[in-house]
């Protein structure tokens, strides 16, 4: 008895099919999956597992952290249809097209400078020509112009004297001759 | 009951999908706060990451919105945006795989500990949630394209046969077979289903 029990209980293939699709198993080895307490339970233990991975799944993923937001969708949809932000563009861009107007005519090339700022121009100009000239003819500081003497003052005839004897004043050179 | 809910679902559903095929935001967005957990398990399920499944289930509803015309039937709502849900996300994990050939992004990038630090759990569930979503993997890896495709809609994401057939553009038992398959695989090799073999 116990044989032909054992013998009749389903196959690892029909116990996967049972779990898929009962009615995927031929009618007498579905009754015998109902009537049969061994092969039910493990077609209910696979099917455990299976829910159980679900579960868990379903437990382990984290959750949903950003809402969708559907296609052109405006978030400030009353300031939209208030219909003046058109108006608000054009007067910015108004004002940009008049601040740079003001800011180019403040950097407008010298063909387009009036009288007045022309002769302030030369004269600066002709200034620093002058300061250019200078330095040329004189590139010494005053201080060593005063050393070397060529500052126009010159040297003491004393102290040219006292430093460079004549030969007729000089009593130690007669001597010798 | 649960097939009695899940008519209740379809026939809401439906109610909606009528009004936001008239262009009614506020239908379309009932349709959103609906699905969108569903959506968003999918993606994480293949991508196991969740920047890139919020990312998917943002791109699928924008492509639902835009293609709601085209659907004929609004009690197929549910099938069709898991179609579209389903390709989205064989999409990106193409373009992943091409990037990772390509050496410019990892094949994949597994944020489970981000995302276990996100939901202010304990240490040791974190750590439970790495080693399921690593056995989960393992699993998977063990199917193929078609069979972890068939498996994940049937028993991960809750959805049934003859959904997965509509979903995949497949007959029922073709699915029956792939699913007969995966499970096979799965029974031999999985620690998930560890009570079963041991008890075989």
């Amino acid at each position: 008895m116990m044989k032909s029990e054992n013998q009749s209980h389903l196959q690892e293939e029909q116990i996967l099919w049972a779990v898929i699709d009962e009615k995927e198993i031929a009618g007498d080895e579905l009754l015998h999956l109902h009537a049969c307490p061994l092969c039910t339970k493990k077609v209910e233990q696979i099917k455990d597992g299976l829910q159980e991975l679900g579960r868990k799944a379903m437990l382990a993923a984290p959750p949903v952290s950003r809402t969708v937001t559907l296609p052109g969708k405006k978030p400030t949809t009353n300031i939209h249809n208030a219909g003046w932000l058109p108006f608000f563009g054009a007067a910015a861009m108004a004002s940009f097209v008049v601040f740079f107007y003001i800011m180019g005519m403040k950097t407008l090339p010298p063909d387009n400078l009036s009288p007045l700022q022309v002769q302030e121009s030369l004269l600066e100009d002709e200034s620093l020509m002058r300061e250019i000239s200078d330095m040329v003819d004189y590139p010494l500081s005053e201080d060593m112009y005063e050393i070397t003497g060529d500052n126009g003052i010159g040297f003491d005839e004393d102290f040219l004297q006292f430093i460079v004897p004549d030969m007729e004043d000089d009593f130690q050179s007669e001597i010798i001759i | 009951m649960k097939t009695e809910n899940n008519n209740n679902r379809t026939l809401k559903a439906a109610a909606l999908v009528e009004k936001a095929r008239g262009g009614n935001r506020t239908s379309f967005q009932g349709l959103v706060n609906m699905f969108q957990e569903d959506i968003y398990r999918l993606a994480y399920y293949r991508t196991f990451s969740q920047m890139d499944a919020e990312d998917l289930t943002q791109e699928v509803f924008e492509q639902a919105y835009r293609k709601m015309n085209t659907l004929q039937d609004p009690q197929r709502f549910s099938a069709w945006l898991y179609s579209i849900a389903v390709n989205r996300c064989n999409d990106f994990l193409r373009k992943r795989k091409y990037l990772a050939l390509l050496r410019l992004r990892t094949a994949q990038e597994p944020d489970f500990m981000n995302a276990a630090k996100d939901m202010g759990n304990s240490h040791y569930d974190k750590i439970e949630k790495k080693r399921f979503w690593k056995q989960v993997k393992l699993m998977l890896h063990k199917l193929s394209a078609m069979e972890r495709q068939v498996f994940t809609l049937r028993f991960m994401d809750h959805r049934n046969i003859n959904e997965i057939a509509d979903i995949l553009g497949k007959n029922e038992s073709t699915i029956k077979t792939y699913l007969y398959r995966a499970l096979n695989k799965v029974r031999k090799h999985s620690e998930l289903l560890k009570d079963y073999r041991e008890s075989v």
